[in-house]
């Protein structure tokens, strides 16, 4: 018994003292490194612009780690809010009653961006077909359920369009893009404000045979391997989309005219909206007034918590979004040309500024 | 000695207590919703998160917002008959593959052989999601869907042209190959063990092959069977990648045809949470909360249902 005691003691001894090793070795680790790492998260649409972003950034900011992830706006608002990231990227700013559960939380437009509608009709996918509000709500609500109806033949004389089922293709996950294609259609046409409305994930009406797509890259997929069908992308998927060989269809804006998302286009929708942006920056750029202006644009947002962990990742985080917004940081051309995005105007830039600055 | 046992009892009522906390946990959280919802949860087609954007409204009593309605029937129908194709087609050849392997392969490829099919088990089913999203999708829509409405057209849900890769056939085939590796293991162990006297002394009252393996050799294996099929169906019914990937992820509408888009409860649950989370009146989460322990609860009702059976064929044995 005693032996026993006295091993079962030495055994204790040299557990503790290899836990006591493990320990601090382990903890010795993070104390080296003095590196503060951040988790950016969200919106597909933003992934690709983060990812010229962060190289380059950190490159120059040894100190600071940043990881990315495109992982739908939804979850970027979610996690930032649970303080899972420390950056969502999100497409859709938040709405009043979750501003008002947390109030602590910034919706901080990084860049403006626009969305396109593709489509994969064998044929057509080099002209630009012209769509409206009320044809793509019908077509997305089932009561236009072919390609040669007389409502897409009316926009589009001339053009020979096939008699073939549309397939609607919508995001499954919570997504910023749903968000500004169905406040396009919320704005233009009556009939579907009534009953559907918008959202981040809008209850999408029964159409036999509409796909679900996970994120912008599941998008041009799915919208690729389904001939005649119709989808919503984000405008920084460009070079995906050429790839895959989609049409991009012209949209009708509110002055009645027919556009393509251009720097031209997209920067007249945005300049009638910078007077109109409070302080909190939340607002929808989506179906503005101008003869120029293209109808589907919006703010890309960074979701930040105000009351960060601790000082120095406050510190981190307004130097790196400081940073994104500045017409020689982030908001340059040389980044923002490659995913076809817009620099914030001077008015804006400020704004985001002077969120950024309550970051602590 | 006096650890080792009260060690070992606490470690073993962990499985009871976990599960139990689970049902707890998904009953106590989404109770609200329960109340909420009713029956119309189960037997109705709509799914609205209702209208994020606006404040929420107070009706029968609970906060939600605007427009929300919880129906769930569509998923129900997803899973199930995910799930029940996915196994119609993966039984008999599981069935199959086990016979071949006990009888008729070469003995010095049956070793191999089998550890692949328990390396098929291993291989995470986002990996299978991705294959059926890549090769087996738009496979489905330019030969695997037209061969079929030629073959079968003749049958209603066989019918009508598949308008996309992505749906409850596509979401089946992945479910089936999913489940193959489960079936055959089972059954293969199972055959094993069934006794060579059974075998030698059918064959010596001039059995032909086939007959000692359908005759003899089947009707013994009944139950482990059973228990295969169960042990696949409770993998298929909570598979949540894969089917995310390829079903097509049809929200509001049933479907019409075996091409159709579908979704299953758990994949739902998956690809919901994150705009879930973002209704300030927290029903939308609850709701979800709700399709998990439906879900728990189909997954008890397979298990009785499993019970029975098996008591049942263990009694007839022959």
């Amino acid at each position: 018994m005693n032996l026993n005691l006295s091993r079962r003691t030495q055994l204790k001894a040299g557990l503790a003292v290899a836990g006591l090793t493990l320990a601090s070795g382990l903890f010795a680790l993070p104390a080296q490194a003095a590196q503060i790492t951040l988790l950016e998260t969200g919106s597909t649409l933003l992934y690709p612009l983060f990812n010229l972003w962060v190289p380059d950034y950190t490159k120059a900011h040894p100190d600071v780690k940043i990881t990315t992830q495109g992982t739908g706006s939804g979850t970027g608002i979610a996690e930032a809010i649970s303080g899972v990231a420390q950056i969502g990227a999100s497409d859709a700013y938040m709405a009043d009653a979750q501003i008002k559960q947390n109030p602590s939380i910034l919706n901080i437009p990084l860049a403006i961006s626009a969305q396109t509608i593709n489509y994969n009709v064998p044929g057509l996918n080099k002209t630009h077909l012209k769509l409206d509000g009320p044809v793509l709500a019908g077509i997305y609500d089932g009561s236009i359920k072919n390609w040669d109806d007389p409502a897409i033949k009316a926009l589009n004389p001339g053009v020979k369009l096939p008699n073939h089922t549309i397939v609607p293709i919508h995001r499954t996950d919570g997504s910023g893009d749903t968000f500004i294609f169905s406040q396009y259609l919320s704005f233009s046409t009556p009939k579907w404000n009534d009953s559907v409305g918008y959202g981040t994930t809008i209850s999408w009406p029964a159409v036999q045979g509409g796909v679900g797509a996970n994120g912008n890259p599941g998008m041009v997929q799915a919208c690729h391997e389904t001939p005649y069908s119709v989808a919503y992308i984000g405008v920084s998927f460009h070079k995906e989309i050429a790839k895959a060989g989609l049409g991009t269809a012209m949209i009708k804006n509110k002055a009645g005219h027919f556009l393509l998302p251009t720097a031209k286009t997209v920067s007249a929708a945005a300049a009638g909206l910078i007077a109109k942006t409070p302080a909190d920056e939340r607002l929808s750029l989506v179906f503005s007034e101008g003869a120029d202006s293209y109808p589907i644009i919006n703010y890309e947002y960074a979701i930040v918590n105000s009351k960060q962990a601790n000082p120095e990742t406050a510190k981190a985080i307004r130097e790196f979004l400081g940073w994104a917004v500045q017409s020689k940081g982030g908001n340059a051309p040389k980044y923002l040309d490659q995913v076809r995005f817009i620099p914030l105007p001077a008015r804006i830039q400020e704004l985001s500024k002077a969120q950024i600055a309550k970051i602590q | 000695m006096r650890v080792f046992r009260p060690g070992l009892l606490a470690v073993s009522t962990l499985i009871p207590l976990a599960l139990l906390a689970v049902v707890v946990f998904l009953t106590s959280y989404s109770w609200p919703a329960i109340q909420f919802n009713g029956l119309h949860f189960l037997t109705t087609e709509t799914w609205n998160l209702g209208n994020l954007y606006a404040n929420p409204v107070r009706r029968d009593g609970f906060e939600v917002p605007i427009g929300a309605t919880y129906g769930i029937w569509v998923f129900i129908v997803g899973t199930l008959a995910s799930s029940a194709i996915a196994l119609l087609l993966a039984v008999p050849v599981g069935i199959g593959v086990a016979l071949f392997l006990n009888d008729f392969a070469p003995h010095q490829l049956r070793g191999t052989f089998a550890q692949v099919v328990e390396l098929l088990a291993m291989v995470p089913s986002v990996v299978y999601g991705l294959w059926g999203l890549e090769i087996l999708a738009p496979l489905v829509l330019t030969h695997i869907a037209p061969f079929l409405e030629r073959v079968l057209g003749f049958i209603p849900f066989f019918s009508g042209a598949a308008t996309s890769g992505y749906g409850l056939l596509s979401a089946s085939l992945v479910l089936a190959i999913m489940v193959l590796p489960v079936i055959t293991n089972t059954l293969l162990e199972a055959i094993k063990r069934v006794p060579s006297e059974l075998r030698e002394s059918s064959f010596g009252l001039g059995a032909t092959r086939a007959e000692v393996l359908l005759k003899i050799v089947m009707p013994s294996v009944r139950v482990p069977l059973i228990g295969a099929v169960i042990l696949a169906l409770g993998r298929a019914l909570g598979e949540t990648m894969a089917v995310l990937m390829v079903s097509g992820g049809a929200l509001n509408y049933l479907p019409d045809t075996i091409y159709s888009p579908i979704t299953s409860m758990a994949a739902f649950i998956a690809s919901q949470l994150d705009s879930a989370l973002q209704d300030p009146s927290g029903m939308a989460v609850r709701s979800l909360a709700e399709i998990a322990l439906v879900l728990l609860i189909i997954a008890v009702i397979v298990n009785v249902i499993a019970r029975l059976l098996t008591h049942r064929a263990g009694l007839h044995r022959v």
